[in-house]
């Protein structure tokens, strides 16, 4: 696969203030490439490095072998969708996807087939002449697609676009936005922080988070092979509990050993030990190798959330079996559902269900929106 | 609404709006007094359209209005386009607080300030005028600047700023981003601060008074030059046509502030509704720049070329200028001279408002002039301080009109700076109908406590003490402060019969019957006389002995082509030119080229000719002993600590 961008070694300060460090990356052409993080990891800094709009204090941006520092945007072939569409209020639909066609001095028969072709491509055929405040959100998000695509740049930079939608409409843009990739053979960097759409819509996806990339990785690889505490607590739920890794297979937690498929780690050595809680069998209480006491039974539709106490340290179990508040029950680990990982500055942090609410995540999480 | 709030409502709009609606009522007033209605009539307006010099000042007004408009909306523009992508807020701060602070210095501050400086500027350059229409213009655009970041600066705030980073996205340069992207979205902004530039400019009076040079007058330094006669009704015509169109401005620009706000709602509710286009918004934008920049071709073009030019530096209202089918003696000056000398010359002509106004402006340095009419005491002052030159009358031969009892006066013995232009005799000006024709003759009317409340006096010191000193047969020159005193006495004694303290309101008070007596000049009696009420009968004598006044034509030491200066007072003194100024003016003439011109004579009629030249005697002898000369600086500091303590006590 040729390399459309490589990353190299970038380090970004704003105010003294570090926003990326050491970033390493390299973009494939024809991929869809998801950089997931929190909010202020730096994944839209990075982003904007890209397009232009940064320059790195360090390090360099390389496009097709080219360094490109301090080339601006308009001389980049690479396009944005802006978080907020960013369409040009005074023009319609129209003239807002012809703008870089115009800007580019094509022919105007010229400019007249390819914005046609786009706009159908987007099925916003038929509004041509409408003035773009007067779409609704999704509609101006087809037009900022459309209008980034048509002048085919190598590289599709999209910037959280789905972020104002909401979600029957982010899930229907989700699908389409992955067939427009597959249709128009561009290469998507997309940035987002929600890691459903991350693993759903991406070839590789790349986690961030206080300026470094964790881990780059299929979507499978990231969720069943997290690298460490963080990358395992913000790519879905997990448990996350210490462990000692007694020999190759063979692991001990929570007072007992199991058996487990990681191997290579040396003998009695500390790990943080994963276990994803849909992978988490409930049984009766003596055929289980813990037991615990249900503090807390949510109902989500698919299947129900609980929450059981096994000896202090707070489970997150998902299954379609109810069980009540207080029942006493046995919990059974198969070995592929147990995944090994080494020490890391995120353990501890992560994993510990004791005082799990999934209000207090949004909250905060809005909060450092507004930040940004 | 309660009874109570409506009233209120009522009295403010009253408060707000009753003078606008009494200069539009005045100015379509038949005749020329402030107190008397005589008549719709559409003469002033007609009048006004043919005043040169007037349209003249409203074109130069207009010119300098847009071109700081436009300067000053580019420049403010790019300002606040910088100020905005300042990313330290305090930074922002402080450069808002700086932009500010001229729009909340005084403007007299800001006005002399500017003045200083270009005066300094123009000394280090050697020039010999630093004043021009570049440092009126300079000075405009400083004020403007301010108002047009403020209306500006917001716009860009409200506006996304991923916008032109969206256009360069899209393959523009920053330019490119900033005209195709960001100024239509700020466009209102910019609109509203051009509008409201152009207003500024074309009303201030204080910061052009500091910073015009010689011969580019606006229209509100002409308008308060004119006080020296009162404020025609003219004025009060053009001011109702400005009051118009600044309000159709002001429409216009609230018009694009709803639009914007209108369009945002709009934008909110998902639906857009019928306003002012785009396409509306970007007509007005291009004509208005359209017309500005044609205007500033034809006053460049009319401005070039290889012509002389002569400074011009005379009292408002103070030569004929072509209204009423009068000769408009400027213009031609102009062509005779074209057609004499083969050479084309442009006067610049200019006012003043008072002698002193004229001695700061010219002791400043910043301006030059090549004729100035000043007073007589002014020119003893001029020629003590070396700011004269002495005459050549070789190129003056109309001097010989000028009879020899106009000549060796006081102030010019040797008669080597001055050429008399006026001169007049103050007198008394009553109302028959109220006063007792055996009371006048004297000074004693205006002490007479028959007529207590009816009686006005000069609210100046030098004049209100010279007709107290007149009546006790003082010198109004004296250095013996016990004279004074003696004056200051019979002031106070007056006092109680006064109706007011007053300098141009006495025409109202006495042609309206509110005041009977007063004293001022004869040429002005007869402007009250015109304009005086049915029930009013307006007289005039003269007391003996009175003051006498001459203003005269004087060469000024800064003058740049003498020679030119001098050809301009002889064409002055000729008799087409002399006669039609002193008809215009009123005042009496010198010459005698015109006062023994027989059509002259017909024209000012039997009765205006005996009073505007009474029978002096020996003229030389009786001016000399009754004139007011300039008195020292430390009798000039006695007379005001007594005027004050007649004003206070």
């Amino acid at each position: 696969m040729k390399k459309i961008i490589e990353l190299k070694n970038i380090t970004k300060a704003f105010d003294g203030e570090p926003v990326l460090q050491g970033i390493n990356l390299d973009i494939y052409d024809n991929e869809f490439i998801t950089l997931l993080g929190p909010s202020g990891c730096g994944k839209t800094t990075l982003l904007r490095l890209i397009g232009g709009f940064e320059t790195p204090d360090e390090g360099d941006v390389v496009f097709l072998g080219q360094r490109i520092n301090d080339v601006p945007p308009y001389k980049r072939n690479v396009n944005t969708v802006f978080q907020k569409y960013a369409l040009f209020p005074h023009l319609n639909v129209f003239e807002n996807v012809a703008f870089p066609l115009r800007e580019k001095k094509v022919p105007k028969e010229e400019i007249e087939a390819k914005v046609t072709e786009m706009l159908s491509l987007v099925a916003l055929k038929g509004f041509e002449h409408r003035s773009v405040t007067r779409l609704s959100g999704g509609q101006q998000q087809r037009v900022a697609i459309a209008r980034a695509l048509v002048a085919h740049p190598q590289v599709l930079l999209l910037d959280e676009p789905l972020g104002a939608l909401d979600l029957k409409l982010r899930k229907d843009m989700q699908v389409e936005l992955k067939k427009i990739q597959k249709q128009t053979g561009i290469t998507f960097v997309f940035v987002t922080h929600d890691q459903e759409e991350a693993l759903s819509m991406s070839d590789t996806v790349v986690v961030m988070s206080e300026g470094k990339i964790h881990q780059i990785g299929t979507p499978i690889d990231i969720y069943n092979e997290p690298q460490n505490a963080f990358v395992a607590d913000f790519i879905g739920e997990s448990n996350i509990l210490d462990g000692i890794m007694l020999e190759d297979y063979k692991v001990s937690f929570s007072g007992q050993t199991f058996q487990c498929l990681d191997k290579d780690f040396g003998k009695n050595v500390p790990v943080d030990v994963v276990v994803r809680p849909e992978d988490v069998d409930i049984v009766p209480l003596e055929r289980g190798q813990l037991t615990g006491v249900v503090t807390s039974v949510t109902f989500m539709g698919v299947h129900y959330e609980i929450i059981v106490d096994v000896g202090g340290f707070k489970w997150m179990i998902q299954t379609t079996d109810f069980v009540d508040v207080d029942e006493h029950i046995g919990i059974e680990l198969e070995p592929d559902a147990i995944h090994i990982m080494k020490k890391s500055e995120y353990s501890d942090l992560y994993g510990d269900y004791s005082s799990f609410s999934n209000e207090l995540d949004e909250l905060s999480e809005v909060s450092e929106e507004e930040d940004e | 609404m309660k009874p109570i709030a409506k009233v209120y409502t009522a009295i403010l709009f009253l408060f707000l709006f009753a003078p606008i609606a009494i200069l539009l009522v005045f100015s379509f007033n038949s005749g020329n007094s402030l107190s008397v209605l005589s008549g719709f009539s559409l003469y002033w307006y007609k009048e006004l359209f043919h005043d040169a010099n007037t349209l003249g000042a409203l074109r130069n007004t207009l010119v300098l209005a847009l071109c700081a408009a436009v300067i000053s909306t580019v420049m403010g523009t790019a300002a606040a386009v910088g100020i905005n992508k300042l990313r330290s807020r305090s930074m922002r701060a402080a450069m808002n607080t700086v932009t500010n602070l001229p729009m909340m210095n005084p403007e007299i501050i800001t006005g002399i300030s500017l003045m200083l400086m270009f005066v300094f500027a123009g000394r280090l350059m050697g020039l010999a005028t630093s004043l021009n229409f570049g440092t009126i213009l300079i000075a405009h655009v400083t004020f403007c600047l301010p108002y047009v970041i403020l209306q500006v600066l917001p716009k860009l705030r409200q506006m996304d700023k991923a916008l032109p980073e969206a256009a360069m996205d899209l393959g523009c340069t920053p330019m490119g981003a900033f005209l195709k992207v960001e100024l239509p979205e700020i466009l209102p902004g910019v609109l509203t601060g051009m509008i409201m530039a152009f207003t500024l400019s074309l009303d201030d009076f204080v910061i052009s008074y500091f910073t015009s040079g010689n011969g580019f007058e606006t229209l509100p330094i002409r308008i308060y030059n004119m006080t020296k006669k009162t404020v025609t009704p003219k004025m009060y015509a053009l001011a109702t046509i400005i009051f118009f169109v600044i309000l159709a401005l002001l429409l216009v620009t609230n018009l694009m502030d709803d639009d914007a706000v209108r369009e945002r709602k709009a934008q909110r509710r998902g639906k857009k509704e019928h306003t002012l286009s785009d396409r509306g918004k970007k007509t007005l934008a291009g004509s208005v720049m359209g017309v500005a920049a044609a205007l500033i071709i034809v006053v460049s073009v009319a401005g070039g070329g290889n012509t002389l030019e002569l400074n011009v530096y005379n009292w408002g209202e103070y030569i004929s200028d072509g209204s009423d089918g009068s000769l408009d003696t400027i213009k031609d000056f102009e062509a005779w001279y074209e057609e004499t000398y083969g050479q084309k010359v442009k006067v610049n002509y200019s006012t003043f408002a008072s002698n002193e106004d004229m001695y700061a402006k010219l002791k400043s340095g910043a301006v030059s002039y090549d004729v100035i009419i000043p007073s007589d005491y002014m020119i003893a002052r001029l020629a003590a301080e070396d700011m004269l030159v002495p005459l050549n009358f070789d190129n003056i031969p109309n001097y010989q009109y000028i009879e020899p009892q106009f000549r060796g006066l006081y102030y010019d013995p040797d008669d080597r700076y001055s050429v008399p232009y006026t001169y007049g005799v103050v007198g008394i000006i009553y109302d028959a109908n109220q006063v007792d024709q055996a009371d006048t003759g004297d000074w004693d009317l205006m002490w007479n406590p028959k007529y207590a409340g009816k009686i006005l006096q000069f609210n100046n010191s030098r004049d209100a003490f010279g007709t107290a000193m007149y009546s006790l047969d003082l010198d109004v020159n004296t250095t013996d402060k016990a004279q004074w005193d003696r004056a200051l006495q019979t002031l106070l004694d007056q006092r109680p019969l006064v109706k007011g303290y007053v300098m141009d309101e006495i025409f109202n008070a006495l042609e309206s019957g509110e005041a009977a007596i007063g004293a001022y000049y004869a040429g002005d009696y007869f402007t009250m006389v015109d304009a005086q009420a049915d029930n009013v009968d307006l007289q005039f004598y003269y007391p003996d002995p009175t003051n006498y006044f001459i203003d005269a034509m004087c060469i000024p030491s800064c003058c740049a082509n003498q020679d030119l200066a001098e050809i301009f007072i002889n064409y002055m003194l000729s008799e087409e030119p002399a006669i039609a100024n002193a008809e215009y003016i009123y005042y009496a003439c010198p010459n005698s080229l015109v006062y023994q011109n027989e059509t002259y004579q017909e024209d000012m009629g039997e009765e205006a000719m005996e009073i505007l030249y009474p029978d002096t005697g020996d003229f030389a002898e009786k001016y000399n002993k009754l004139a007011y000369r300039n008195l020292s600086d430390e009798m000039l500091g006695y007379m005001n600590t007594l005027w004050e303590n007649l004003k206070i006590n």
